[in-house]
């Protein structure tokens, strides 16, 4: 379904913490939640398919008069809370302010007031004659959502990620050069706890891009930098984490340099395995693994697309250099994924060492269909269903996928169209 | 000369996606910009460290200038950036290209009231291409019109003041109008009292002033909505684009701009990003949320949805496209 001007694009995905949710934001300021159907005997070529279960409006375009400047609802990032009773949370956030959402279901409704009649009317009291209970009653099933807190006012810069805290009671905020710890039920204050900003900003030479909290330890959280570099920060050693516990930085391979070294070092995404001993980054060109207890170099790393090496230029002049994608781990932090151009996504096994090209397309979406492997061939010998790097469509990016925390379901974000893949990874690789 | 065309080339493209972002929604991406100074800074070190001889660029007015020859040209490290000392003498041919005509006709009406910094890259664009003797004291020259500009909201005649002043003021070794100190609004309005020139040690007069001056000098009090551009690459931009931050960030912007380092761009991203430039104190930097707005209210019930029916649509049972 088009949109006005783009406002569907797709901008984040989020599987929650038992993947029954699936949350998408888009550019409108837009949320929309998908439950997986319980599989049932009745509909048994339904495998648990996700159907929306909610939709609302997060964020709206806000106009800051100060500064004169237009803030986008474009929503950022999604994150779920862990559940903790009947209902589901989840933080929305935009680039300025960021805020909690209550969603619950209603499925009954009390009926038989003494007051009033069915359609909410006072009765005239004479006609009552005598006084029943109200009975709760089935009815259709209503989601609500209703906006629990708005943390707003504290950030100055872009807000590029946030991270819930395995404590569930805090989470943090990261723009470009600060990072707020919040606690989840006070809204009017935040504490500030890496602050990358120089006092002369000409001195400024990275910016914050990504930042999570550890998995399993409340006191760790690692962030991302332009410069390519991971700090790991530890909140017990300090109340201000200026100062990282670890740095993870791997030296620039000087026979690769070019006028766009630094762009393409740039982090996009980071995100700690389930495990909590990896680190997954995503650069333009690579993901890597790193070892929390290996700072000098990643583990292991991956070549997304290095066909585009040669086409840094052309990249540079049509943004496209610029582009975010973001990396995901499989539940059992065996293979990772991340999206590239032409609505392909790369997935790799990092037991086998084996990887796979996927296209998430209409025609690679029948029912029941399986996804066959794509090559993109720069130059060389070439295939009969190969795709040359010049006709690779770069409008079709695939930034945002998300990896069901428990099975083989992805979730794919193509411009305006979300593709749910239920993948059998093992069989598809080369 | 093949690196000196393409780093030229990515000056340009870096130059544009400066100014370009001026008038992006949601205001200007500081990571971005970053990234693309660094790029600009790498492509003018390659630039001006290729040997090469001269080359002939076509102006917007169809002049063609000769480029400065830089041989033993001290390579900008990243910390100098480009105000360096100015380079042996430019050609004359500098000296005597006039100023856009079209650009005193801007207005600058919406100067005072957009916060955004503009392209002051455009300024290091220009530098490159006309050797470094201008970027010193061109920036400089910003910062008279910008500081009154910064001082008094909206100064729709100074755009075409600067021009006459700019003209003048080619004489000049640091550009500044020779007595045009106390023209409101005009070049000369520099609070700072001696010449600019001095902090720099540059002993060569930077002959490629006025045509750097102009651009510079027209973007000082412009307006960047009204930047026309017409037949100009994005380095002969008006300088109007260097825009004025809030007036708490200006007193910063003083002594950055000085060097007319790329990282100016930055200085004035973040200045006009920070706004009110809260220094944060020494010890817990707990900010307080209610200082200007308060915590905003909880917004009205959000849209209730029944479960939607879609069940309508075909089960793939592999890919759901929604929206």
């Amino acid at each position: 379904v088009g949109g006005r001007g783009g406002t569907d694009i797709i901008s984040t995905v989020e599987f929650n913490h038992t993947g029954e949710l699936l949350a998408t934001g888009d550019k409108g300021g837009r949320v929309v939640i998908f439950q997986r159907e319980p599989e049932s005997k009745n509909t048994p070529h339904s495998q648990g398919e996700y159907d929306v279960y909610s939709t609302f409006q997060s964020h709206e375009p806000e106009f800051d008069y100060l500064k004169s400047l237009e803030i986008e609802e474009k929503i950022n990032k999604i994150k779920w809370l862990p559940q903790q009773n009947a209902a589901h949370s989840l933080l929305s956030t935009n680039d300025k302010t960021i805020k909690l959402w209550k969603i619950t279901e209603r499925d009954k409704r009390p009926e038989g007031y003494n007051l009033k009649d069915e359609e909410g009317k006072l009765k005239d009291l004479s006609t009552v004659t005598s006084l029943q209970v109200p009975v709760l009653k089935p009815m259709d099933l209503m989601v609500e959502v209703s906006p629990r807190r708005v943390f707003a006012n504290g950030h100055t810069y872009h807000i590029n990620s946030i991270s819930v805290n395995s404590d569930c009671e805090t989470y943090m905020s990261a723009d470009d050069l600060r990072i707020n710890l919040w606690h989840l039920a006070i809204t009017d204050r935040s504490f500030n706890i890496v602050d990358i900003k120089p006092a002369n900003m000409e001195d400024l030479t990275e910016v914050i891009t990504a930042s999570e909290f550890h998995p399993h330890h409340c006191n760790l959280f690692v962030y991302s930098s332009s410069k390519g570099s991971l700090r790991l920060c530890d909140m017990r050693a300090a109340a201000l984490c200026d100062k990282h516990s670890k740095l993870f930085e791997e030296p620039e391979d000087p026979s690769n340099r070019s006028f766009f070294s630094e762009i393409i070092s740039s982090v996009s995404d980071v995100k700690f395995s389930h495990s909590g001993r990896y680190m997954l980054t995503r650069d333009y060109l690579t993901v890597k693994v790193w070892d929390l207890n290996m700072e000098a170099r990643p583990i292991e790393t991956y070549q997304v697309h290095d066909y585009l090496r040669s086409k840094l230029c052309s990249l540079y002049e049509n943004d496209c250099i610029f582009d975010k994608f973001e990396c995901a781990w499989n539940g059992s932090d065996s293979v990772i994924m991340t999206g590239a151009y032409n609505n392909f996504f790369r997935m790799f096994d990092r037991n086998t060492k084996r990887d796979v090209t996927l296209e998430a397309s209409r025609e690679s979406s029948k029912p029941r269909a399986v996804l066959k492997p794509r090559r993109v061939c720069a130059g060389g010998k070439r295939r009969r269903d190969d795709i040359s790097v010049d006709s690779l469509d770069f409008t079709k990016k695939i930034l945002h996928t998300a990896w069901h925390p428990a099975e083989n379901i992805i979730a794919i974000a193509a411009t305006n169209n979300l593709y749910i893949f239920q993948d059998k990874v093992s069989s598809e690789m080369h | 000369m093949e690196f000196k065309l393409e780093a030229h080339r990515i000056v340009s493209i870096s130059l544009g996606k400066i100014y370009n972002s001026r008038v992006q929604r949601g205001g200007i991406k500081l990571h971005k910009n970053l990234l693309v100074s660094l790029v600009l800074r790498s492509a003018r070190q390659v630039y001006l460290s290729d040997p090469c001889p001269g080359l002939y660029l076509a102006g917007p007015s169809g002049t063609p200038m000769a480029l400065p020859q830089l041989p033993g040209e001290p390579a900008a490290g990243p910390a100098a950036g480009w105000g360096e000392p100015a380079p042996p003498a430019v050609p004359a041919a500098w000296q005597e290209t006039q100023p856009h005509p079209e650009r005193s006709a801007v207005p600058d009406a919406q100067r005072a009231v957009d916060a955004e910094p503009a392209a002051p890259g455009i300024d290091a664009g220009d530098a490159v291409l006309g050797g470094q003797a201008a970027a010193g004291p061109a920036w400089r020259l910003m910062e008279g019109p910008r500081e009154a500009a910064a001082g008094g909201p909206g100064n729709p005649a100074g755009a075409s003041e600067v021009f006459p002043e700019v003209a003048r003021a080619a004489s000049h070794h640091c550009g500044r109008p020779p007595g045009g100190e106390d023209q409101p609004g005009a070049l000369g309005a520099t609070p700072r009292g001696d010449c600019c020139c001095a902090k720099e040690e540059a002993p060569a007069p930077p002959p490629i002033g006025p045509r750097k001056r102009g651009a510079a000098g027209a973007g000082g009090v412009g307006g960047p909505a009204g930047c026309p551009a017409p037949s100009s690459t994005p380095l002969k931009k008006p300088r109007r684009d260097l825009e004025e931050p809030s007036s708490g960030a200006a007193a910063e912007e003083e002594e950055e701009m000085e060097t007319g380092n790329v990282a100016n761009l930055i200085s004035i991203f973040g200045s006009s990003f920070s706004g009110l430039l809260r220094k944060s104190p020494g010890g817990g930097r707990e900010e307080a949320d209610g200082e200007e707005n308060g915590p905003e209210a909880a917004e009205p019930g959000q849209i209730c949805c029944d479960k939607p029916v879609l069940r309508d649509m075909n089960p793939w049972s592999t890919a759901i496209v929604a929206f």
